[in-house]
């Protein structure tokens, strides 16, 4: 009994302490300092973040260095794929362009009507010149993760809790800036949870990302009206975005209240960051 | 000459699981997904090759493949760096208390090492106050498992070929 007891002991330190087998480092050492930069990330210091953001600007560009020829790979699928679906797409653009020239007038008289309402009870308007442009650097989504790098940091100003827009949809928001780089958390991440309003019911809800394509509405009132195709805004609770930003419509699947996002998060090249959190 | 070419040869395919496990990290591919289907070839990689040739993958080149994971997926520094290093532990002891090698042995002892190294990713992740998806990283775990065999066989492959 004693015998196993010491085999076991002596394995175990073996395996742990030796460096043996051409190894530099023990694996004591390297899981002691593994567990220290877990604690250290948890510290905000001016050097450690600048070590940190040196650390990780340097990956991401070794990264996007390596991702080159399989990105190079996946265009030339996209180009064939596209050229396939031409005839197809052609169909359904007519389609919904008739739809949109329809519609196009009605939308032009309710933004007229909007502008002078909001005259009417002065709320201040900031013009969109507080948007800057970025590109996509990296794009790695994992099973657990939704995010991407941006390829502007604190070079530009940007700063963490930005709101991040595909065109004038909202997609996420800024929660790491490097110097050169920044990570943009995306509506359909675990870890996002964003105020909304669902227009026409006024209702107000919590977006929430459960990794995968289409977030769910959570905290909606009991005896809410939201219907499939209901559109979501950004409702600016707790002035943290700026409100009225689209993000989606509803989508009603096994009875659970979904969010088809208007932007598809798989097919983004540029992006614009709100400069500003707040509009007011 | 012939001499100095096999060398070369022979350094090139010793060279091929650590350049695998880079290029996965930077590539932010340790995980492949198809439907609901996930598996962590970072995981069955590191096992793999630190119990049958632990020269071919440096503790600390295991380390910074860690370390290089957390910042492609931007989770805090030094979470996949412990996970791997925990896989990297248990193939260690399993090797060391071994002397007969086969697939049953490695794929049942990786059972082992799949539960300590969620476990630690869990912990850090608690601690981190970083939420996932625990159902999807059980799923993951259990596909990495049941792929195992067929992982094993392709290493075995480019293993014998370092031999030949």
């Amino acid at each position: 009994m004693n015998t196993d007891r010491d085999d076991f002991g002596i394995a175990v330190r073996s395996a742990f302490l030796d460096s043996g087998n051409k190894q530099k480092f023990s694996l004591f050492i390297l899981i002691l300092i593994s567990i220290i930069l877990i604690f250290i990330e948890t510290i905000e210091t001016k050097p450690i973040n600048f070590f940190r953001s040196f650390i990780k600007d340097t990956i991401y560009h070794g990264s996007a260095v390596i991702a080159t020829p399989g990105k190079a790979l996946g265009n030339i699928n996209n180009f064939f794929s596209k050229q396939i679906n031409l005839y197809k797409n052609y169909d359904l653009l007519k389609k919904e362009n008739e739809k949109l020239k329809s519609s196009f007038n009605k939308s032009k008289f309710l933004e007229l009507e909007n502008m002078q309402l909001r005259a009417l009870i002065n709320e201040q308007i900031l013009p969109d010149k507080n948007l800057a442009s970025a590109r996509v650097m990296l794009d790695k989504q994992s099973p657990y993760l939704n995010s991407f790098i941006l390829n502007m940091g604190s070079n530009k100003n940007i700063k963490n809790g930005m709101a991040v827009l595909n065109g004038t949809n909202f997609i996420g928001r800024i929660v790491n800036v490097n110097f050169f780089s920044s990570r943009v958390l995306l509506v359909s991440d675990f870890n996002s949870k964003i105020p909304v309003l669902i227009e026409p019911s006024a209702s107000h809800a919590i977006l929430s990302g459960h990794g995968k394509k289409k977030p769910s509405l959570e905290y909606l009132p009991e005896n809410h009206k939201v219907q499939n195709g209901d559109k979501v805004y950004t409702s600016g609770k707790g002035g943290i975005f700026t409100p009225g930003m689209s993000i989606g419509e509803v989508i009603i699947e096994d009875n659970l209240i979904k969010v088809l996002l208007f932007s598809d998060l798989d097919q983004i090249t540029f992006v614009n960051i709100k400069l500003e959190n707040k509009n007011r | 000459m012939i001499f100095a070419k096999e060398e070369t040869r022979f350094k090139i395919l010793n060279l091929i699981p650590l350049l695998i496990l880079f290029y996965i990290a930077f590539n932010g591919n340790s995980t492949i997904s198809f439907k609901f289907i996930t598996i962590n070839i970072q995981y069955i990689l590191v096992y793999y090759w630190t119990l049958r040739k632990p020269e071919t993958l440096g503790y600390g080149f295991i380390f910074l493949a860690g370390v290089v994971n957390d910042v492609i997926f931007g989770l805090p520094l030094g979470i996949n760096a412990l996970t791997l290093l925990v896989i990297a532990s248990v193939a260690t002891y399993v090797r060391l208390v071994t002397v007969r090698i086969t697939l049953i042995n490695d794929w049942i002892s990786f059972v082992p090492a799949l539960i300590l190294a969620n476990f630690a990713y869990f912990v850090s992740l608690y601690f981190s106050n970083y939420n996932i998806d625990y159902y999807l990283l059980f799923l993951s775990s259990l596909f990495t498992f049941i792929f195992y065999p067929i992982l094993w066989v392709i290493f075995s492959l480019i293993q014998q070929l370092m031999k030949s």
